[in-house]
């Protein structure tokens, strides 16, 4: 479903790889490349074809009954726990290019509210963070921030909360569906690491 | 000799309706002119380089002979005495030439490859080409032609024309000279390559035709160049505004105060492209007042460099990849390679083992992820080799084909690879962005697989998809909004499993399946899971076809 999140991007980003880093889980098929359907020039026949659909099908006990989901297979998950204020719970998806996912916690205390979040406002004060444009590869006009950044305003029905940055570095995007549909953050079911 | 004297006879009743009568020949032997040049400037051509007319000396008294003057002057001898009120004595200094005061010596070939051969008998253009051949052999070129390519300091074309500006001024109202044109010389250029060419035809065994292998010839004169920028600097010190001339009087008195050539970076220096339009456009009286006429003697010849090369060899075909752990491109981290190799380097290793290249370039129509293989008919690609020493026969194409297709590892196969012409670049980049490809993914979905969603996913035509700049690579790339198009799918099942299947779709060029299919944090939307209304997770892709004509 839908992530809660603001993206952050460390100044200090690891790899410059050229193509992305290995994210889908391997089947433990056995590469029997002597099967491999391998047309000649300009080879289009209907054998050919089926040749190849049958050799795509994996084996059913090749597959796991539950595969890691997106984010366990391309994240490191880390954990801010009771950040600044007891039960300010954030989590923090670090992926191996050094971007990082900002979230609450499902044990966040915002969450165990009666009616959970109703709102979310960017607007912090100093800015509004839903409004800024990062642009280019250089990631022009993305704010620096502190780990103690206010990055969002979370309202419940009687409260709001302050959602932090949890890490150093710069913001290169917010979630800005939450504007408009502030209940994704309570439908933390794909939440999961 | 005697065939030699023979030969030299012919050429002469040729020439010597257009050559000056020996007075002006003699003034310009003076003046530092080599005998060849002297031939070019009054378009005589066809010149055979063994002739022993080449000698100033017998030169002379060939002529003497066919305009009947008494006093015939054997070659050792010495110079008859109807002669001795010209200055010029052709015996005088030995066998050591000065350098020529119009070609710096590139027409008297008295640098082989940076040696310095005044002395060799005859000064033969065969000294260039044996040089040219031995460099032919050390890099083992197989060639079945050449074309010549040559570069000379602009300074030479202003001498041809400063000798002319000082034999019009000298001998205007001489019969000999009326009707006399510049037009009618023949350039340094076009002397050489003539005597270039036939001495390397006739060496080699083959033509010279516009081909792909490339003899380029490139001669430097520092010190008449840096005089010549010098002489440009006060030409255009003429025109500037008042602003400039101080700078310019600093770079004037900087470059003519060193004997080297100064790059452009901090002193203006005209490129010989420069040079040479600036000199066609001046005016003669502006030449003379800016140059020697006749051009000075010179103490230094040209620095030559020789460089053969074959110009780039294309090879085109369509790989498959079978390893999820091989990359399309070398992929380095710090020294580290990151995957097991790379179809980059499998393919272009091969190809420069068997054409014998200097280096090699890989292009794709696209590019697959590590761990996805690529399927079906290929990816075309596009092999550039630099300086192959062998031009690839059908038969050399095969053994690279065999190389890679029969290689233990099984990681790459190529097909319907050939040999293609720089056309091939285009038809690579031209259907990129808007070819469709065509993919097969296994699906695991959180839910059990329904009928319902086999018949939603089958029944989708062109749906407009719009994805974010993928967090995986969002380091590197752009963030922005790309609006894609999946134009149709089909599921196959997987028989065993309830939750998994096997997702065949055609989509446009640049679309992000992963992304599409567990919806990238809903940054991609929609997503599969957005369709089927649950969590979607790709395990592993395959790209089955990349819909190009090229190289099919």
């Amino acid at each position: 479903m839908e992530m809660p999140k603001a993206e952050l991007s460390t100044p200090s980003s690891s790899s410059s790889s050229s193509s992305s880093s290995a994210s889908l889980q391997n089947t433990k098929e056995d590469e029997t490349l002597k099967t491999v359907p391998f047309p000649s020039a300009g080879d289009r026949a209907p054998n050919h074809e089926d040749d190849l659909r049958s050799f795509l099908l994996p084996e059913a006990h090749h597959l796991p009954v539950t595969p890691p989901s997106a984010i366990e297979a391309n994240f490191t998950c880390y954990f801010a726990l009771d950040f600044l204020k007891p039960g300010h719970d954030q989590y923090i998806y670090r992926h191996a290019n050094g971007l990082c996912v900002i979230g609450l916690a499902p044990t966040h205390v915002a969450l165990k509210e009666e009616g959970g979040v109703v709102r979310v406002d960017f607007n912090v004060g100093k800015s509004d963070r839903s409004e800024m444009k990062v642009t280019g590869k250089r990631k022009r006009n993305a704010k620096h921030f502190e780990s103690n950044t206010a990055l969002c305003k979370v309202f419940t029905n009687g409260n709001f909360f302050l959602a932090r940055c949890c890490v150093k570095g710069s913001l290169l995007e917010v979630n800005d569906r939450l504007i408009k549909q502030p209940d994704l953050l309570n439908t933390s079911g794909y939440n999961r690491c | 000799m005697a065939s030699g004297e023979e030969e030299a006879t012919t050429f002469l009743s040729r020439a010597a309706s257009s050559l000056p009568p020996p007075h002006a020949i003699r003034d310009l032997l003076f003046h530092g002119v080599c005998v060849r040049c002297i031939f070019r400037l009054f378009g005589v051509s066809e010149y055979d380089d063994s002739c022993p007319l080449l000698k100033a000396s017998t030169l002379l008294s060939l002529l003497k002979e066919r305009r009947n003057i008494p006093n015939a002057i054997s070659e050792n001898g010495s110079i008859a005495n109807g002669l001795t009120q010209c200055p010029y004595d052709p015996h005088a200094s030995g066998n050591e030439q000065p350098y020529c005061s119009v070609c710096l010596g590139i027409l008297q070939f008295t640098n082989g490859h940076d040696q310095d051969l005044r002395t060799c008998e005859g000064n033969s253009v065969s000294v260039l080409t044996s040089a040219i051949t031995e460099i032919l052999k050390k890099e083992a070129h197989q060639i079945d032609g050449f074309s010549i390519e040559i570069s000379l300091p602009p300074v030479v074309s202003a001498n041809d024309r400063a000798v002319w500006l000082y034999m019009k001024r000298r001998y205007a109202s001489e019969e000999w000279f009326i009707g006399k044109l510049l037009s009618q010389q023949i350039s340094v250029k076009d002397a050489l390559r003539s005597l270039v060419t036939t001495s390397l035809e006739s060496c080699l065994g083959v033509k010279s035709s516009s081909s792909s292998f490339c003899i380029r010839l490139t001669y430097i004169h520092e010190e008449a160049s840096s005089k010549l920028q010098c002489s440009m600097q006060k030409f255009h010190g003429f025109k500037i505004r008042k602003t400039e001339t101080y700078c310019k009087e600093h770079m004037v008195d900087d470059l003519c105060g060193k004997n080297e050539t100064i790059s452009g970076e901090f002193h203006r220096c005209d490129s010989d492209a420069v040079v040479h339009c600036t000199l066609n456009a001046m005016q003669d009286d502006a030449f003379s007042e800016l140059f020697m006429l006749p051009p000075e003697k010179t103490n230094n010849g040209c620095k030559l460099t020789i460089s053969c090369y074959r110009l780039t060899v294309y090879i085109g075909g369509r790989y498959l990849k079978f390893s999820r752990r091989v990359s399309q491109s070398r992929w380095m981290i710090e020294d580290e390679r990151m995957g097991e190799a790379s179809v980059e380097e499998i393919i272009g290793s091969n190809t420069i083992l068997v054409c014998g290249g200097d280096s090699y370039k890989f292009h794709a129509a696209g590019r697959e992820d590590i761990d996805v293989r690529m399927l079906g008919s290929g990816r075309p690609f596009l092999v550039e080799v630099s300086n192959a020493r062998v031009m690839p026969s059908m038969a050399n194409i095969q053994e690279i084909a065999d190389k890679i297709n029969n290689s233990n590892d099984k990681y790459v196969a190529v097909r319907n690879l050939k040999l293609v012409g720089s056309e091939a670049w285009n038809l690579l980049r031209e259907g990129e962005a808007e070819k469709q490809k065509q993919y097969a993914a296994v699906v695991w979905i959180s839910r059990p697989v329904t009928e319902e969603d086999f018949n939603k996913i089958s029944s989708i035509k062109n749906l407009d998809v719009l994805q974010k700049t993928p967090v995986r690579v969002l380091h590197r790339r752009s963030p922005m909004d790309r609006k894609k198009i999946i134009h149709w799918m089909m599921v196959d099942k997987i028989v065993g499993t309830s939750q998994y299947f096997l997702l065949h779709l055609c989509t446009q060029a640049g679309t992000y399946i992963k992304e599409f299919v567990h919806g990238d944090l809903g940054r991609t939307h929609p997503s599969l899971g957005s369709i089927l209304g649950c969590r979607a997770e790709i395990l592993q892709l395959d790209v089955t076809d990349v819909k190009m004509d090229c190289f099919d």
